[in-house]
């Protein structure tokens, strides 16, 4: 869902508090993977509490209590790396109905999209990038096998030390990756990670980062346009 | 406009941070070594919350067996690893506070919380290091809306049980909270 910016900090608190309905906790939690702001405000206001917990006298654990942890830990099959399992599920709120009203505008750009940069080839998915007020920015097509294309279709002010990066969510667990940096304001063909195949409802975003892209992997910077992706038909 | 990765601060550059890295890779010594370091104080803080020793240890065990499968997506910019480890317990406690699982009966609940309850959040307030922001902030608020923060905080109470506990109208209780943890950030930033 799309928080207003302001009211971040005091959702983050709420959060964190455990003071929000356990599906707006959940839908939280969902919406912190992409959103680099809230992220950073929940981190802040557990910062913030943190010492009540830690300045706590510590129990008497049970003797057995490590033994019932460790006989319980599964193997960790895949050491270091993210095991990809829920769907990624960012379809809410102003962002929806955004995506909505920008539904129209997909049907005009699939005209424009017969001029697209691999036209011998057919994307699996296209989704159409679109700000916080609505507007289409940028068409992300995405070829699967590492290749995407994305089309700028507005202006935006990238300042000299900053990059546009962009992103999908091709699962939670697995989080945001980086399909790949902007040079300048134009469209470009990505060469990203191998990933698995794009699919219907998958998130793409854009979003503002240093030069060289974000330093974490993860989206750092504000989101300039974000939209889930339809198969192409 | 964004509060970005650099603002975060991260006070815990500790080892928990590198024993989190070690548990994505496999290293169940590493994982003993935050339950050694910190199993006391989480199941201390999981039983404020859910209010009997048992439920609070079954709340640890799962929520080390979440840090187990989950370290991996520990990232600096989710906060410290503390921080993350400490947010995994509470998130436990409070699931299973909502999901009213426990074995009790809602009224012996009730008089569990009453009895004890009051006495931990003040507890928490009481120990709560002196020269801490955090300690000089809730201290600057008034009383009704530094009670109602502990008490979510600390005993895990929903906005309607500190309205029930505090007397006063549901929406009287949002808002003296949410004025109140305006007033927080403010002094602490």
């Amino acid at each position: 869902m799309t928080y207003d910016r302001k009211d971040i900090p005091a959702i983050a608190d709420e959060y964190v508090l455990g003071l929000l309905e356990p599906q707006d906790a959940e839908r939280l939690e969902d919406d912190m993977e992409v959103d680099a702001e809230l992220r950073s405000a929940v981190a802040a206001s557990r910062e913030r509490f943190l010492p009540l917990d830690t300045g706590i006298r510590p129990a008497a654990v049970s003797d057995n209590l490590w033994t019932r942890i460790e006989t319980a830990l599964p193997e960790q099959t895949r050491p270091g790396h993210e095991t990809p399992s829920r769907p990624a599920n960012d379809n809410r709120g102003g962002w929806r109905i955004a995506a909505i009203s920008a539904m129209a505008a997909t049907v005009v750009l699939g005209v424009g999209l017969a001029f697209s940069l691999l036209r011998t080839v057919e994307p699996v998915v296209v989704a159409v990038l679109v700000n916080e007020a609505g507007d289409v920015q940028a068409v992300v097509e995405d070829f699967g096998s590492e290749q995407a294309v994305i089309r700028m279709l507005a202006d935006f002010e990238v300042p000299q030390e900053k990059t546009i990066q962009v992103w999908t969510l091709p699962s939670r667990e697995t989080g945001p990756v980086s399909l790949g940096l902007i040079n300048g304001i134009r469209s470009a063909q990505l060469a990203g990670p191998a990933l698995p195949a794009p699919r219907s409802g998958q998130l793409y975003e854009i979003t503002l980062e240093q030069a060289g892209g974000s330093p974490t992997g993860r989206p750092t910077g504000p989101i300039l346009a974000k939209g889930l992706a339809k198969l192409a038909r | 406009m964004a509060e970005r990765l650099s603002d975060v601060t991260i006070s815990e550059h500790d080892n928990l941070d590198a024993a989190l890295v070690a548990c994505a890779g496999g290293d169940r010594q590493a994982l003993r070594g935050i339950f050694e370091r910190e199993a006391g104080r989480l199941v201390a803080v999981a039983e404020r919350i859910v209010r009997r020793r048992d439920l609070a240890e079954e709340v640890v065990q799962e929520a080390f067996l979440r840090i187990w499968t989950h370290a991996h997506q520990y990232r600096p910019d989710r906060g410290s690893a503390r921080g993350w480890i400490y947010a995994i317990v509470r998130n436990r406690a409070i699931n299973l506070l909502r999901d009213g699982r426990r074995e009790h009966t809602v009224e012996e609940v009730e008089a569990l919380m009453d009895k004890d309850a009051a006495d931990e959040v003040m507890a928490a307030w009481h120990n709560l290091d002196r020269t801490s922001r955090l300690h000089e902030c809730l201290h600057a608020l008034d009383g009704t809306k530094r009670h109602g923060i502990l008490m979510a905080y600390v005993g895990g109470y929903s906005h309607g049980e500190i309205a029930g506990r505090l007397c006063i109208p549901l929406g009287t209780a949002k808002s003296w909270i949410r004025r109140g943890l305006a007033s927080l950030r403010e002094c602490m930033a």
